[in-house]
């Protein structure tokens, strides 16, 4: 019998390839439960998902059975042989990675896949914040024009600085657009970036970052040391009028601190694409007619969609195939060799 | 005999650069605001004894149309009588509201420097009769590109739309991932690739986009991964019905020159039946008023014409203004007389 692999969350864009990938290397089983005990009990014996060896796993699962945090982490690795998590996404904030190491199950994510678009949106969201479009825009929708707007709050985009905070796949993107008006790039990041070209200055510190940006545009992970890690200190320390664009998660941002720098104006305005509690958004957000508001859109795109299942998929199929894929999580990668093959 | 300097008037907000104003006409002109509240004012001040009486050279700016209208012909003509205004700075890179060829047909065009010697560092002539004209290329090419690029990237990954779902309460429900596009690898046409058509090419080449265009001249200043092609003849409606469903389904359109450019009943027609996917749009046909069909279309992308609103842009064109009218002051002409106005040796 061949090993199984279970899709939590659908695949849209990779269909018909998708059965050809597998044919004859896995079974693929689709999720059947409607909620998350009978997912965990259904990988035993005569259960729906018996033999399954990996998952493929989307953030729109959790709708039915819930966050893989350490309970379904550690239910799986009792009742199943699942020893690998192919996330399709980049985030993965929604495993518990601390507990796959415990148990030996390996998580991979699609880094790569969204990166360009991230990078766009992350763009956009600073163009429209820096000239307050989105403002515009709607001022222009509901029939005055531009009559709301006013030049003195809005700046061009050439030679102001960009700080960026993480300068993994998705910062250096983003960097790399924003050079070409240019903008001047500064980043601070865990370590120093190997090969980096030498327009992109290193700062030695968060703080150094929020004081020479213009925009401080975040590209870290959320995990337990990012988690509100801009927070009233950080904020404070960017000069005042600065633009803070959020494209990664939103609670790395201590929102309340945020909101009361809008409402004093010492953030201009935000460009975020990531909230707290999506899709939930903080109504004080609305209240101020300068920001630029999307609903996580930010790496989406026929395309980045399309590229984010099949990497996905891919790692799955490697893993079956030879007992590892690749795109291991970073906090994971040290652990590979121990009783994570099939 | 006057002893007086001769006068320059601010028709039209200067707002970033009067300490500039100061400087250059400094011992060279005397400043004059244009306040009339209506065109029937303006047209008395110009008048012999006039508020505006001696006026050499106007530093023009498209608010003040608000004010006294456009500089059609029935104002060019009483500026041409004044005897005294020989040159009109236009703050913008856009000069349609002034009848250029008004401007050209109040005389012939000599060869003319301040000391009666020969200008020939100078590509234009410039009239002793008529009234040369310059505006402010290269000053708005940045944020009318950036502008340009906004609109691009909003209507490929629908983002104004996800931004109105937001909003509206709805998150992103209802829309279509599979609508959204990446910028990198689509196609950007160009329709003339002067300063601001080529700023845009070298923006989105960062992703990058393939860049196609189409100008009057083929560019010499274009890079080698700008391809040059030749179709396209008239000007007015350029973009008709006839350009549009040449383009592929599903294409985009922006615009940030001139609403007239494109035959808004096409486009609309085009929206309609889903031909072209969506537009973005910072410029319309009759200002400020906007097609309400256009509003229909959530994925269309609308600003009101914000090109060069910001106050970087404005004050590099305030500065652009100005120094051609000092520079036709002090040597006889400015170097942005536009290219109507430039006639051959």
């Amino acid at each position: 019998m061949l090993p199984r692999v279970l899709v939590c969350g659908e695949i849209e864009y990779v269909k018909d390839d998708f059965e050809e990938m597998f044919r004859g290397i896995a079974e693929i089983v689709h999720l059947v439960s409607d909620s998350r005990s009978h997912f965990l009990s259904s990988f035993g014996p005569d259960g729906p998902y018996e033999g399954t060896v990996a998952l493929y796993r989307r953030n729109t699962s959790s709708a039915v059975i819930g966050k893989f945090d350490a309970p379904l982490i550690h239910a799986l690795a009792d009742t199943s042989k699942v020893r690998w998590i192919a996330q399709s996404s980049s985030g993965y904030d929604k495993i518990d990675v601390q507990a796959c190491k415990e148990r030996g199950i390996l998580v991979s994510n699609t880094p790569r896949a969204n990166e360009d678009a991230t990078a766009t949106t992350a763009l956009y969201l600073m163009i429209s914040c820096l000239r307050r479009f989105s403002m515009a825009e709607r001022s222009l929708r509901s029939g005055t024009w531009k009559t709301p707007c006013d030049a003195a709050q809005t700046y061009d985009v050439t030679g102001r600085t960009l700080g960026i905070f993480g300068l993994g796949g998705i910062g250096l993107r983003f960097a790399h657009l924003a050079h070409a008006f240019p903008m001047r790039i500064i980043y601070f990041s865990r370590r120093k970036a190997e090969s980096v070209p030498d327009w992109c200055e290193y700062v030695s510190s968060l703080e150094e970052l929020c004081k020479q940006a213009d925009v401080l545009s975040l590209h870290v992970p959320l995990n337990q040391s990012t988690a509100g890690i801009i927070g009233e200190n950080e904020i404070r320390t960017l000069r005042r009028g600065s633009v803070l664009l959020n494209t990664s998660r939103g609670r790395i941002v201590d929102q309340e601190a945020m909101i009361r720098a809008l409402e004093d104006g010492h953030l201009s305005s935000v460009g975020l694409d990531v909230y707290p509690d999506e899709p939930c958004i903080d109504p004080r957000l609305l209240t101020f007619p300068q920001c630029t508001l999307l609903p996580h859109i930010g790496g989406v795109s026929a395309e980045s969609s399309r590229a984010k299942e099949l990497q996905a998929l891919g790692n799955l199929k490697a893993f079956v195939l030879g007992g590892i894929g690749e795109n291991i999580v970073p906090e994971l990668k040290t652990g590979i060799g121990n009783s994570t093959m099939l | 005999m006057s002893s007086r300097q001769p006068r320059i008037l601010i028709c039209g907000n200067l707002v970033w650069a009067h300490e500039e104003a100061r400087q250059f006409f400094d011992g060279l002109a005397d400043l004059v605001v244009m306040d009339s509240p209506n065109r029937a004012d303006f047209l008395v001040g110009l008048k012999s004894g006039g508020k505006y009486d001696q006026i050499a050279g106007i530093y023009r700016h498209n608010t003040s149309a608000d004010r006294i209208g456009v500089f059609d012909q029935e104002i060019i003509d009483a500026l041409a009588e004044t005897g005294t205004v020989k040159w009109i700075a236009h703050n913008g890179a856009g000069y349609d509201q002034i009848d250029v060829l008004r401007c050209a047909n109040k005389g012939d065009f000599h060869i003319l420097h301040p000391l009666g010697l020969p200008s020939m560092r100078f590509h234009g002539l410039t009239s002793n009769l008529g009234i040369s004209v310059s505006n402010t290329p290269g000053a708005v090419d940045d944020a009318t590109a950036t502008t340009a690029l906004y609109l691009v990237i909003s209507c490929l990954r629908n983002y104004a739309w996800a931004e109105q779902s937001l909003r509206q309460g709805t998150f992103k429900s209802g829309l279509d991932p599979g609508r959204a596009h990446d910028v990198t690898g689509r196609t950007l046409g160009i329709l003339g690739l002067g300063g601001i058509g080529l700023r845009l090419a070298h923006l989105v080449h960062a992703f990058p986009m393939r860049v196609v265009y189409y100008s009057r001249n083929k560019s010499a200043n274009a890079p080698e991964w700008c391809e040059y092609i030749d179709s396209l003849e008239g000007l007015f409606h350029l973009v008709g019905e006839k350009e549009i469903r040449t383009m592929k389904k599903g294409s985009i359109i922006v615009n940030t020159a001139r609403g007239k450019v494109v035959d808004e009943e096409a486009m609309i027609r085009a929206l309609e039946d889903g031909h072209l996917s969506s537009v973005g749009l910072d410029v319309y046909p009759n200002e400020p008023l906007v097609n309400p069909r256009l509003l229909e279309f959530p994925q269309n992308v609308l600003l009101p014409h914000m090109g060069t609103e910001n106050q970087d842009s404005q004050r590099h064109m305030e500065v652009r203004a100005l120094t051609n009218l000092r520079d036709f002051l002090r040597d006889g002409q400015g170097n942005d007389l536009i290219p109507e106005l430039r006639s051959k040796l």
